[in-house]
């Protein structure tokens, strides 16, 4: 009876992995097998993946039809810049909150709190003009300022949080040893905060690749454009280029699944401790 | 004239001279000449601009007057007056706040003047450490600039736009003006105009419902995903945990959209596939009708959003000490008891907070609806507001700032936003750690 049971269960337990994991790949099946598809719209498409053969046609039409290769360094470019100067500055302003009294101190963290409940775009119409002004619009530098900003409050207070954990004794000691608040911040925090630092930088660096507002906003030349306008423009009311929509995405998705899988235990790790110190 | 009792009596004449011109008393009375006269380099610029403030201040208040005999570049622009009024309010606080951090700080010297007997700390006024003491201040310019001019003048101006008449068709500058109205578009909205009164009533309600049901689905999805999986004893867990890992690493632009394609009505994969099967005769219209869709944008953002709860349940299971289990197996208890009463309680008490985090964001979860239906399909009074059946707050403020430019009905929703959020964020903010220790 006890054996029968036990055999139950682990029929019960295989059929809903793996009918979730049959969930969760269903799209991305079509994705994989869309991106290598002679076809070009949805509505061509074989029910069946796959079923239509297989062509790099879609990638070499990306590459060399439309603007995709400008796109994806356009966003690389934003990413990378955005991810450097968003730890620089949230982990100098997360160590100044944590270490230093000053006046209006309490009033600048609440501050900051109150402004993270805002969706950023709120003030897209200021942005846009405030922008014009500085000549920032259709440059990438206008777009990463705005990142910048917009992550710097909601940052700050997480690593802050995390240096709050870090000793102080830590920094006395190095502080009798003669060494000035910035090479303390240097040489002794920042390697301390590593993880929420690796943290910081991963969400950083993946959220402009998603983004899709600011971008539309800001970037109006073709040639400017980030990879995620560039995709939404394929399939978009006027074209339906699903295939190649699918081919770009499949560019863009494949580095970032591939180092998700590889650093799941430290995503892991990192994601229960930043819920703990919040 | 430039010495001062070491008693404490001379307080009034430091108070008295930092408020007469910033910097003045650092330069008097405790020689330090470079942090004085930067001091007194801020108060002479400000002096001199005094005029301009006057000037945008007043634009601000008055918002213009388009001439229309003017060619359109030189008219007055409502807009950037009062982008530009709020910048230079911004500016005004920056320069009261470094008088006041002047004040202060020439008090401060004064009691640590009066603590030395009256020995003056020359040492102090070394540039070192002028740079050393200030160090607070250099850290957070950068953040402090950024913020204020890309985070709080944009808010302070949508805020501000809820008062005027911003809107097309008859209020878009440069070929129009902008005027002040109070509080008419809050009239409007709020029972003034039942069109409005309606959509936003329909709007609000169901942004609460898909935030509730979106975080509440993907929290339980991601739950039981964890458990299933630390529980289990299969041998190649590392491959579904890898699988159940690859909806959060798919850019949501991505997912949303090949979603939105897969469900199309008349060619999507999903229906075709539904017929060949002979499992249904006509196409089910998963985006179009509006029950369906709300209910399909719940699942679809299941898909999207439980991975995200299994890696942080996995990562709260970690952390939980083995030698509560080492105890409890000790005393006999068994593996599901101790599930029950170690496990679940601990991961649900530490990730509690965050199930508030997901619920406001999902409540401005652009993405989500944006590119799933685009708040399709329409409704009733979708002409008018261009709020779609599906249309969440946010996503209903971007269509009224980016098709309708109805920015003033915009700036009332972003601040109902607001009101709502604020509660959330205040209870999540008293419970962090540094509140509660007083640290804040």
């Amino acid at each position: 009876m006890q054996k029968v049971s036990k055999v139950f269960t682990k029929i019960l337990l295989w059929t809903f992995l793996i009918g979730t994991s049959l969930f969760v790949l269903y799209p991305l099946v079509y994705v994989v097998s869309a991106a290598f598809s002679p076809k070009q719209s949805i509505a061509q498409l074989s029910i069946v993946p796959f079923g239509d053969g297989f062509t790099l046609d879609r990638f070499k039409f990306l590459f060399n039809q439309t603007d995709y290769a400008n796109w994806f360094k356009n966003t690389f470019i934003i990413a990378v810049s955005t991810t450097v100067l968003t730890v620089l500055v949230c982990a100098l302003s997360a160590y100044v909150f944590s270490r230093f009294h000053f006046m209006l101190k309490k009033s600048m963290m609440m501050a900051l709190l109150i402004l993270q409940i805002f969706p950023s775009f709120v003030g897209m119409v200021a942005i846009y003009v405030i922008l014009l002004r500085i000549d920032g619009l259709d440059t990438l530098w206008g777009l990463i300022l705005v990142y910048l900003a917009g992550n710097i409050p909601y940052n700050c207070w997480m690593v802050k949080s995390y240096l709050d954990t870090i000793p102080k004794a830590l920094d006395e000691a190095a502080r009798i040893d003669g060494a000035n608040h910035f090479r303390i911040f240097w040489t002794i925090i920042l390697p301390i905060a590593k993880p929420i630092i690796t943290f910081l930088a991963i969400t950083s660096f993946t959220a402009p690749w998603m983004d899709f507002i600011f971008p539309k906003m800001v970037l109006r030349s073709s040639k400017m454009q980030t990879v995620a306008l560039g995709l939404f423009s394929f399939v978009s009311d006027k074209k339906n280029y699903f295939t190649s929509f699918a081919a770009g995405s499949l560019i863009i998705a494949v580095p970032f699944i591939i180092f998700f899988v590889i650093t799941q235990k430290m995503l892991i790790t990192s994601l229960g401790g930043a819920a703990v110190k919040e | 004239m430039t010495t001062l009792n070491a008693d404490g009596s001379s307080k009034s004449k430091v108070l008295l001279t930092s408020i007469l011109f910033m910097g003045l008393s650092h330069i008097l009375y405790f020689k330090q000449y470079l942090k004085g006269a930067l001091f007194a380099l801020v108060e002479v610029l400000t002096l001199v601009l005094i005029p301009t403030f006057a000037t945008k201040v007043y634009d601000m208040i008055t918002l213009g007057e388009v001439d229309v005999t003017v060619p359109v570049m030189m008219r007055d622009n409502s807009i950037y007056m009062l982008i530009d009024g709020i910048m230079i309010l911004a500016v005004i606080a920056i320069l009261v706040s470094v008088y006041v951090i002047s004040v202060r700080g020439a008090l401060a010297e004064y009691s640590a003047f009066c603590a030395r007997n009256g020995e003056l700390n020359l040492k102090g006024s070394s540039l070192r450490s002028a740079v050393g003491k200030s160090f607070p201040i250099f850290g957070l310019a950068p953040a402090v600039l950024l913020i204020i001019f890309f985070v709080i003048v944009p808010l302070v101006f949508s805020a501000a736009v809820a008062f005027t008449n911003y809107s097309a068709p008859s209020h878009i500058p440069p070929s129009a003006s902008v005027d002040w109205v109070g509080f008419e578009n809050f009239k409007a909205m709020f029972g003034g105009e039942s069109t409005w009164t309606g959509a936003l009533g329909r709007v609000a309600i169901w942004t609460l419902i898909w935030g509730t049901l979106a975080t509440l689905t993907c929290y339980a999805g991601g739950l039981i995903m964890a458990v299933v999986l630390n529980e289990s004893k299969i041998k190649i867990k590392p491959v579904f945990r890898s699988i159940f890992i690859l909806p959060y690493a798919v850019p949501a632009v991505v997912s949303m959209l090949v979603w939105k394609n897969l469900l199309n009505g008349s060619f999507g994969i999903v229906n075709r596939t539904l017929m060949e099967l002979g499992l249904i005769n006509n196409a089910i219209p998963w985006l179009s009708d509006v029950w369906l869709c709300r209910f399909v944008c719940v699942l679809v953002n299941l898909w999207a959003g439980f991975s995200y709860f299994m890696l942080l349940v996995m990562g709260n299971m970690t952390a939980i000490s083995p030698d509560i289990y080492e105890a409890a197996s000790i005393d006999g208890a068994s593996k599901f008891y101790m599930f029950r009463k170690i496990t679940l309680p601990l991961v649900l008490y530490q990730t509690t907070p965050l199930i508030i985090m997901s619920f406001t964001h999902n409540i401005n979860n652009f993405g989500a609806i944006y590119f799933l239906t685009g708040g399709l399909p329409k409704v009733a009074d979708s002409t008018i507001t261009s709020a779609g059946g599906t249309d969440i707050l946010v996503t209903w403020i971007y269509n009224l700032t980016v098709t309708l430019m109805k920015y003033n009905y915009a700036s009332v929703l972003a601040i109902v936003i607001f009101v709502v959020m604020a509660p959330f964020a205040i209870w999540s903010f008293r419970r962090t750690k540094s509140y509660k220790e007083g640290e804040v």
